[in-house]
Parts: C-alpha cells; structure tokens; sequence
C-alpha cells in the first residue's frame, strides 16, 4: 500500500509515492534518480548514506521516507556539479581526499555541514567529526587535509 | 606529465556524486535478485518447495540449480593446473550440499528487492544438518567431517618443495629455532559491495552485464562457458567502481546467476550485495598458519629456512581458486632476503567456511609476516639490532635479476643504501634515545621495521590455468587532436584515467586534459588483463606508452613530410587531421590514421616450469623499506602509532601523489587487519561478525599519517615502472607486529600472531603479570 | 537488507499514538529510529504498525522542582547542546556526546534509546547512577517508574507494550555537583566495551554527601555499582588509597570476565577522580 509523501529536495518540491517500508535513501536513489547518495551497508554503520535533513546530516538509510513530510533534503547533487565543485569538493581534489569515490559524497557533506558549524578545527575535531563516514580506500589523511583547508580558509 | 602530481581527472565527477557505480544503472523494466543462502554451515539438501514464493505478487521467477541446468547452465570449475589438486566443479546454486553458511541455494526475482527478500521467506528448504569442521587443523585429522567425501580428506592441495641441500643446511647451522606464526581470517570489504546487472538485448543477440568486477574480459569469458554462449556474444562493463582490492577480482556464481537470470527471464535483472552477504558469504582472506623453522649464524645470516603453511581456504568454490594467494606466500618467503637453502610444505584445506580468496597483497603479507618476525627474533637472541640484521640478510647488490632458488627474477636496486635511507628519514637511532627514556618513565613504546621486495604485475597463470601475462591498448588520435585511450585494465579508484593520461600525454607531446582514458569495456578490446595485483602502472603504462610512442612517431614522419611540402611547421592537431582525412597526401608507404593496438607482454614471467624447473611469478618487482614506532596503552591495550615511514622504491613514478595515497591507503588497512579486523566462526560455522558493528575497520581517527619517501630504481620494463598498490598493506601487518613485539619485550611478551587487537593486548599482559597503574589511570 | 512491510501512522497526540500501540499487537513506536531501524533492516524486528511520536510534542527541556524533566522524543544533538541540560544535568551532555556519530545524535533520542535497554547503550545506565525515571503513559493512565525499576533484560524494559516514555527525569545537579561518564570501545563512537557513570554531590564545605555509579556493558541490564563506590561518602579527596579501593570493589563486582572487570576497576576510578575534580568549588548558577 502506498502513501504520497511531498518533500522539498535539492530546492524543488517533489511528491512521491511511497511504500512504508521504503527509507529515504531508496526514494532519493529509486524514485528521484539523485544516484549520488550511496548504499554501504544499510544498517546505519558505514556513513555512506549520509545526505543532509532541514540542514543536518542523517543516516538516509535509517529514516523512512514517510516520516520526511514537509522536510528538506540536500543531497551531494545540490552542492555542485562535474564543471562547477564546490570549494569542499575542489579541496577533496586538490589534497586527493579520494579515490574510489564512494564514500566521498557523505564524507563532503558531513564536512560542509561540520565546518558551517564549527569554524575552528583541529586534525583531532574533524577526524572526530568524521569517524563515522568510513572510508577503505584513502587512508583518510588527505580526507583531514582537504577539509582542515577550507576550515582555515574560512570559505 | 611523467613525474607530475596531476590533479585527477575522475575527481569532477566523484566528488560531486556524478560517478555512475553498478546500482546507479537504472533502466526501464529492472528487476532485482535476492538470494536464498543456507543457515547451515554443512547439510544435505533435501527438498527446495518454492510454491508459495513464486505466487507472491511482485515476483517473476524463482529458480533453484534444477531450473538453471533446465536452461543448459554449466558447471564452474577451478582449472588449476596444479599437479595433485582435487577435480572440483560446482554449479551455479548449490545443487544436494551445502558447505558454508550463505551458500547460494535458490534465487527469487522480482520488482522490487523489498518484495524478492519477501519471496525468500516462503521459500521452504528440507536439510540433513551433517558434522561441521572449521578450524584447518581439526580438519585434516582422521576423523574429521568431509566436505567432499569422495576426496577421502579435506585437502584440496598440497605442495612440498625441500631441496635435498636443506637438511644439511639446518644441520650445518649453528642454531635452529621454530616459530608458530597465526594469520587470523579478514574481509577485504570494498565499501561498494559487489554486484551485476543483466539484460539479453534481441537486437544484437548479445548478452549486456554490469558487472563490478576488477577482471571483465576475464569473468566475460566464465560468463559465457558458464551460459553456454560464445565470448563473442557476451558484452561485459565494470563501471565505476567502489573499491575492489581483489576482493573483486574473481568470478563469482552471483555473477554468473545473474547472467542466466538476464536469459530465463528475459528481463533486465540486477543484484547488489548487501553487507551481511559480503561480509559472510563473499569472500575471506588470510588464513594461514606457517611453523618455521629457520638455522642461522653467530652474525644472524639465515642459512637454512623452512615454512610449512597451513591454509585454511574455506569451501574452494571459486574460480579462480582461493589456494592462489597461498601460492603465491610459498613463492614470496625470503622477499628481500637471501635466506640461503629455502623450502616449504604447503597444505590447503578446505573447512565450512566462506571460501578465501585475494585481497590486496595476495600472499604476500603472511610471508612477509614470517620473515620479519623471525629476524626480529633473531636480533633479540643474539643481542643484535633488528635492523642491522636485516642488512646481513638483504639480497645482495649484484647479479640482478637475482635469480632465487625457485627461479624468482629479482630486478631492484640495491637495498642496503634504501634501507640506510629508511634509518635517516625516520631518525632510527634518535627513536631508539627516545624509547629508553620512555621506557625509563614506564611507558610501552616500541619501534618495528621492515624491509619488502614485493613481486608486481604477476602473470594469473599458475592459479588460473590460464590468462597470460599481458595488456592491451588502444590509442588513437581523432581528427580535432584529442587523444582516447582505452585499456584492459579497470580501476577501483587507483587514478587510472589520470595516471595512464599521464604515460599518453608525455609520449605524445600533448597536454593531459587532451587526453580521454577508458577501461573496463570488453567492446572497445579484444582481451585485457584487469587491474590487480599492482600490475597496472607496468603493464597497461606499458602498452599505452609502447601505443602513444608508436603513435608520436608515426606523426613525426607524416609532420615532417608536411613540413616539407609546405614549408612551415605543423602542429600536432593538423597532423590529426591530415592523418584521418587527407590521406591521398600521406607519404607512401604510411596507411591513414592514427591508432594504434597493442598487445604488451614484458616478457619476464615463467607461468609453468620451465627446463630447470625454474618459475617466476612476476614482471618485475618493488622495494619498500618502512619504519613506525608505537606506544601500547597498557590499560586499554590500544596501539598508538607515533611515527611512520616509508622510503617507497617503484621505479618510474608516473604521479607522486597517487603512489601516496595507495601506501596511506593500504597502510589503513594493513592496520585495521592487526588492529581491528577479524571475521570470526563459532564452532557450528555460524558467522560472529555479519554487520560493520562487529567487523570493524579504521575510521578516521585510528589512521595515523604514513609519510613517504621517494626513490626511483627504474626497473627493466618499458617505461621503467614497477608496481606499487599492494607495498603498504603488505608491510604493516609485519611492522606493526614488530613495534608492538618491542614494545612489550621488556614484559616478555612475544607476538606471534596478527591479532593484535586491544582485547588481545590486554590479556597479554595480564598473563605477563602486569597490571595497570589505576591511579595514574584515574588521573590522566 | 529490507524491512518487512508494515504501516506507518502519525498521530497528532499522546492519546492517538497509545490507541494505535493499543489496537494492534505488532504495533511499536518510532522515535529517531537509530536503534530499531537496523534491527527492521535485518528483519530481526518486525512491527506490523510503527507510531510515529514527531508531532507529540514529547521534546520539551526544563528543570522543576529539583528535578531536570527531558521530554522523551528528545534528540541526543539537542542534549548535547542544550544550556538547560549542561548547567542541570552535565552527565547527560557528556554521555549524549559519546553516542555514535553526529549524524546518529541528529536523529537518535533519549526516550528511545531508554526504551531500547541496550545493555552497551551509556543513557540507561546513567539513568540507574543518577536514580532518575521515566513517566509512562498507556491508555491505562500514566506512571512513574524508577531507573532501578525499569531495566528487565537483554532489550527489555518493563514498560508494557503499548506503553510510551513522555519524559524521563533526573535529580537536578546541585551546588557541588561532580559527575562523569567514562567509557572505552575500540573506535571513536562505536558501542562501550564498558562504560560507568558516576555523580557526587558533596556538602558547601566539601565532603560526598550522595554518590551513585552505573555500568554499561556488564550483563543484559546496566550494573548498579553504588556499593563499590560507597566509600567515598565522607571523602573529600580522591587519594590514590580511596581511587584502588574503589577499582578493587568495582573489580569484584564483575565475575567470569577477566577483561570487562579490569575495565571496569579503571573506569570506575576515572569516573571518580573526574567526579571530585569537577566538585572541587560550588558552581556558578544558571544564567
């Protein structure tokens, strides 16, 4: 049986129809084709799910689409595209903050939103902040790298 | 370009989540897989009623291994070429047995992935429980439950190589010592966990497959003998991919399900692997215990050294074989050592387990493991410094290659000036003043090296029993100047467009953003090789470069007949031009156009045994020599790394920056595999470590930075590359081990394990007879 | 994994949700759903009907009578930032802060994971140290049900089924309030091996008037330690004598785990040194 939910994501009022059952990450991936929110482990341990809601991050795969009526999602998609990055992702680029890529989009988000918050990091706060976003491929030093400078850029 | 830490080309897209991996294909009809997997880890297979699944609304087909043979599947089968191993084939679906918990029984496809799981539910499976074995030891005793009756035994291989000088060699050497060392079970875990999609397109009669797999042109062809269809009619692409570190290097049933799906059905299916089926029913790795017995001299030289492996390789359904990495830690034991007279007994044995298979090093941080933990016992007994004893074991300068006893051809540089520089760059001996006064203030602290020649761009054959030692490239030049490259290779996020970018640009002349690299499409290549086993930068950098090169030298001679007719100098776009569209001026005797194919075979691997009985495994090979020094917590037993270094010789480095971040990325994982990582058995083969809650891995804030030093010994093969991905994960495990061995020597606890995990610490100590100081606790 | 289906409802008051978790038995509330969505996910849990509490209001934040009062559906990001709960109530920031990861803390909330009783979880076994409760309400009328009373077994609580947590309570910290949550896990966020909570309020001229200790990670449920920590009553310096005794008790307390009763001797000496540090002078009062 299905339900209408309406949200607003990326900026745009979208309505889906939905079964109960169905998180917000397979309505953003399945229903909104926004591929950019990816799926690690879908129990909430991995972090790869991350998008933000009414501007915080959540584990998009532990939250039931139904239970986002009326809210805000912003996904990697929003915050740039392959010809214009966003300062946090040009920086992932720049200090080579990744290399598969599939952690990267929850690993820039949970940045932007930890350095909006908190302007004045240590190695030690964002590796904290970011302990939950768990990447296998980088080694995470040009992860801390990349957002302690933007952090320090004060962009 | 050759040399320039280039930004990377994919990073555009990644970082702004425009990647496309596997499950981000959609397309118009999908349908979803989802697996039946036995809960039993050993049963007989009685009955399978799958009624009341294929009812349910939603559902479009379940099929068990009798249906797949309805439709002419075929068995798989390991195609070792191995004298003495088992025959073994298995099909697609477990057939009468199964032998692991998770064990494909039965599949269920459907609209929805939500609904198939639904389906799974109703499926009713009738089993005979049967004894379960999972320990190797226990199951090679007499009496142990069989996996494959019809073996006699649960020993799927067995090898034994012992010189006839070794006996006299151990009995010549002034002492002999034995060690027991334990390579505990680990998960690969690519954070995007594997997966295909299918569909049969009518149109061309072929069958399309996404598959994220590291091999394509590989698992094409087992796709295609497992369907029973030509090569020419299978069309495989890997995506962009999530990590693979091996893990996805081999052909699964899941891939070859989802193939027969695509064809019974006629629809477009896909399955994706959800986390408790990579983490219990994928593929495991590292399980191997080695008894060494090693003789050596009054000065530490090893003269004599014998390892015999016991490898545990779970249920060996998996093509290829998981026996390959432990071939390979036979082959790999004396590293950059000379060790004098070597052999080994090698036993692989199959228990009720998720099968085993590669993961990043391949076997060779269990022999790498061995040989420094037994040089470091060494240097205690003798009262030796661990890294002087090191240099009186390296390999000597002179001849190279430096042929081993087994045929290995050895091309590095010289070790000893590497392994001084590894002393300077991480300040040994000021370490060393720095540990005394720690250890004076009671604190653990504890300094490990190691020194690695690590085998790169190895040929698959001898645990294949085929795919050769080669990759292909393809170059052209397109009329407007741009420059496409595509490769047999296929990264899991090693930077290829990039790198190989890079090798096109230089030998071209042109700038790197001129520069398109393509990989993992069997339709844009007859036959690549995958990227694995740190083959990439030497064997597809050599067939772009050898491409790119022949290429350039093409448009010199048409661009210097050009010049001649008209007179001026011609840029590298209006040779372009000239070459594709104004062919009656080309100079005679040159064909139109500018692409070039290239098949590359370096040249130096011995797959099979050749006159002398010789074999060499690899292509060339790479030095790394690292360092770390550590403190363990003695309360919490946690290790912290103060300080790591690794002064990394792999030839011709093709982007500095990308060669840093596979050693900070394997150092990663070479410390969550000691650390952290343990995939876990009860004794009823029921699996303890099914969600990322259990199985942990490194998160940010327990990775330390690694710094690395370059060297460049340009090795033998075009370009002058070597390999590099796998350095890193293959020392740490060994270098950690020995900080944290140092570190508690003063307690007399010995490490003789890779569990290294702080519970495991902690109860070492206890056993030592150590207690932790509850006020200094208190107060910190 | 996916879930089994199920419904989902939003009441838009306490009467409402307790009729739905009346009318039906697979019926269960959602809150932050940090805790319950896994166990969906890998169908180890199976609700028929999940009662969203969103629109219940159960996120009020205050102090009253002594007592701080943190409505039920009250998400750990706020406790951690909350004025209210750092001046009256500072072990709750403390243990909020170590819970899982920040986008675990923008979700997950007080109630649930009270309701939850995971025995590695830090806020049930802060609610037993501190002899809080919570206030239930069902469609037979409300309760009051203390922490010592509440916590049954291995994620299980003696709420009735279709009960629902409205608030949960705690002493408000006094003048000479000291507290402390100390934990280990392996990782930065995971769950606690072991973790003790522990506060002391100690009289104008300094010595421990009150004490309470808990533990996590001990058994199905959390491990009241209060008389390991007893002889502190009295004390008005955590000597390096009073600190190993304690351990010593805590130690005892924990039979057939070597590792967890090391643990928990350390922490619970931490906890204690941390506690009378922090009471070391009368705090300010609350702005």
């Amino acid at each position: 049986m299905k339900q209408n939910v309406k949200l607003e994501v990326n900026g745009t009022a979208a309505e889906v129809a939905v079964e109960a059952r169905e998180t917000l990450l397979d309505v953003l991936r399945e229903h909104l084709a926004l591929t950019g929110v990816h799926a690690g482990c879908e129990q909430g341990a991995c972090g790869a799910c991350t998008v933000l809601l009414d501007g915080e991050p959540v584990r998009s795969c532990l939250v039931f689409a139904v239970q986002c009526e009326g809210e805000r999602v912003a996904t990697v998609e929003s915050f740039g595209s392959p010809g214009a990055l966003h300062p946090m992702m040009e920086s992932f680029r720049r200090h080579h903050g990744l290399q598969c890529g599939f952690c990267t989009p929850a690993m820039v988000l949970t940045a932007i939103a930890l350095v909006a918050e908190k302007p004045q990091l240590t190695e030690e706060d964002v590796r904290l902040a970011l302990a939950g976003n768990l990447c296998r491929c980088t080694g995470y030093a040009g992860i801390v790298d990349a957002v302690l400078d933007v952090a320090r850029s004060g962009e | 370009m050759i040399g320039a830490r280039a930004a990377r080309r994919e990073d555009a897209r990644l970082a702004s989540g425009r990647g496309r991996y596997l499950a981000d294909h959609d397309v118009a009809g999908l349908c979803h897989v989802a697996i039946l997997r036995s809960t039993n880890a050993h049963a007989r297979l009685l009955s399978i009623d799958t009624d009341a699944a294929v009812s349910l609304p939603g559902v479009v087909a379940v099929v068990t291994q009798a249906d797949l043979d309805a439709h002419g599947a075929r068995p798989m089968t390991h195609r070792l070429p191995l004298p003495g191993v088992q025959a073994l084939e298995w099909d697609v679906l477990a057939r009468d047995r199964v032998r692991f918990v998770g064990e494909p029984i039965a599949a269920v496809v459907a609209t929805t992935r939500a609904i198939a799981e639904d389906a799974l539910e109703l499926i009713v499976v009738d089993d005979a429980p049967l004894p379960v074995v999972v320990d190797p030891f226990a199951a090679l005793e007499p009496d142990a439950p069989l996996l494959y009756p019809e073996w006699g035994t649960n020993e799927f291989f067995r090898l034994t190589v012992l010189p006839p000088s070794l006996a006299d060699a151990f009995a010549a050497a002034p002492r002999t010592r034995r060690f027991r060392y334990t390579n505990h079970r680990v998960a690969a875990l690519p954070l995007e966990g594997h997966g295909a999609q299918a569909a049969f397109d009518p149109a061309t009669a072929t069958l399309q497959v996404l598959a994220s797999n590291q091999q394509p042109h590989q698992l094409r062809t087992v796709i295609a003998e497992t369907c029973g269809l030509s090569e020419g009619s299978v069309h495989v692409r890997a995506p962009d991919m999530g990590g693979g570190f091996g893990n996805k290097q081999h052909f699964t049933r899941e891939e070859c399900l989802v193939a027969l799906l695509a064809l019974t059905t006629e629809r477009p299916v896909r399955w994706s692997q959800d986390r408790t089926e990579g983490l219990t029913a994928s593929i495991h790795s590292r399980e191997q215990v080695h008894d060494v017995t090693v003789g050596f001299d009054e000065m530490g030289k090893v003269v004599a050294y014998r390892v015999d492996v016991t490898a545990n390789i779970g249920t060996p359904v998996l093509y290829f074989s998981g026996i390959g990495p432990a071939l390979v830690t036979v082959g790999a034991l004396e590293g950059a050592y000379d060790f004098g007279v070597v052999g080994f007994d090698l036993r692989c044995v199959a228990t009720n387990t998720c099968p085993i298979g590669a993961y990043r090093g391949f076997g060779q941080p269990q022999a790498h493991f061995a040989s420094e933990r037994t040089l470091d016992a060494i240097a205690t007994e003798l009262g030796l410094d661990p890294l002087e004893v090191r240099r009186r074991n390296l390999l000597p300068d002179t001849p190279r290659p430096w042929i081993t006893g087994g045929g290995a051809r050895i091309d590095v540089g010289s070790l000893r000036p590497h392994l001084d520089e590894l002393a300077r760059e991480f300040g040994y001996d000021a370490w060393r003043a720095r540990q005394e006064a720690a250890r004076a203030s009671g604190r653990l602290v504890g300094i490990g090296v190691s020194a690695l020649v690590q085998g790169t761009a190895p040929t698959q054959y001898g645990v294949a029993g085929r795919f050769g030692s080669f990759e292909s490239a393809s170059v052209a030049v397109l009329p407007d100047g741009e420059v496409t490259v595509a490769v047999g290779s296929k990264s899991q996020g090693q930077g290829h467009e990039t790198t190989l970018a890079q090798v096109a640009a230089a030998a071209l002349g042109v700038g790197i953003e001129r520069v398109t690299v393509t990989d993992g499409d069997t339709a844009r290549l007859a036959y690549g090789m995958g990227s694995w086993g740190s083959r990439t930068a030497v064997m597809a950098g050599g067939a772009v470069l050898r491409a790119a090169t022949n290429l350039r030298a093409k448009m010199d001679r048409i661009g210097s007949a050009m010049q001649h007719a008209r007179g001026v100098p011609v840029s590298f776009d209006e040779i372009a031009e000239e070459a594709w569209w104004h062919v009656h001026r080309l100079p005679a005797g040159e064909d139109a156009g500018l692409q070039e194919s290239v098949v590359y075979t370096p040249g130096n691997t011995i797959p099979v045994p050749d006159a002398r009985g010789h074999m060499n495994f690899d292509e060339t090979f790479a030095a790394h020599m690292t360092a770390v020094a550590v403190e363990v917590d003695d309360a919490t037993g946690d290790v912290h790394v103060l300080d790591a270094v690794l002064v990394s010789d792999c030839g011709v480095v093709i982007n500095p920056t990308v060669v840093e971040g596979q050693h900070q990325g394997g150092f990663a994982q070479g410390l969550g595999a000691v650390l952290l990582e343990e995939v876990r058995y009860d004794d009823g083969g029921q699996p303890l470590t099914a969600t990322l809650v259990d199985y942990t891995i490194p998160e940010a804030t327990d990775v330390a930075r690694l710094r690395v030093v370059h060297r460049e010994t340009p090795s033998s093969v075009a370009g002058g590359f070597r390999g590099v991905g796998e350095a890193s994960i293959i020392a740490t495990p060994a270098v950690i081990a020995g900080a944290v061995a140092d570190a508690l020597a003063p307690l007399g606890v010995e490490i003789t394990s890779t569990r290294l995990h702080p519970r495991v610490l902690r109860s070492a100590l206890r056993a030592a007879g150590h207690s932790p100081d509850v006020v200094a606790f208190a107060e910190d | 994994m996916k879930p089994a289906p199920f419904e989902y409802v939003r009441p838009a008051t306490v009467g409402e949700a307790l009729g739905a978790l009346t009318g039906d038995e697979g019926a269960k509330l959602i809150a932050g759903g940090q805790s319950l969505v896994p166990l969906m996910a890998l169908r180890l849990a199976r609700p028929t009907v999940l009662v969203d509490v969103k629109d219940l209001e159960l996120d009020l934040v205050g102090t009253d009578a002594g007592q701080v009062r943190i409505g039920a559906a009250t998400p750990h990001r706020r406790l951690e930032h909350d004025p209210v709960i750092a001046h009256a109530a500072p072990i709750v920031r403390e243990a909020a802060g170590l819970i899982g990861y920040p986008a675990i803390r923008t979700r997950g909330t007080i109630g649930g994971s009270i309701a939850h009783a995971d025995p590695v979880a830090e806020l049930p076994a802060l609610l037993v140290a501190a002899q809080g409760s919570v206030v239930a309400r069902s469609t037979r009328g409300t309760r009051e049900i203390s922490a010592c009373d509440l916590f049954a077994g291995f994620l299980e609580t003696t709420l009735a089924r279709d009960e629902l947590i409205e608030e949960i309570r705690l002493p408000a910290a006094g003048a000479r309030h000291g507290s402390s949550f100390c934990e280990w896990a392996p990782r930065a966020g995971d769950f606690a091996v072991v973790g003790v909570a522990l506060l002391v309020e100690r009289a104008a001229d300094g010595p421990c008037e009150r004490i309470g200790a808990a533990a996590c990670g001990i058994g199905s449920v959390p491990l009241d330690c209060t008389e390991a920590v007893e002889r502190a009553r009295g004390e008005n310096n955590p000597t390096g004598s009073l600190l190993r005794d304690v351990a010593a008790r805590a130690r005892a307390l924990v039979t057939g785990d070597d590792d967890r009763a090391e643990l928990l001797a350390l922490l619970m000496a931490r906890a204690l040194s941390r506690s009378f540090a922090r009471s070391d002078r009368p705090r300010e009062a609350a702005a």
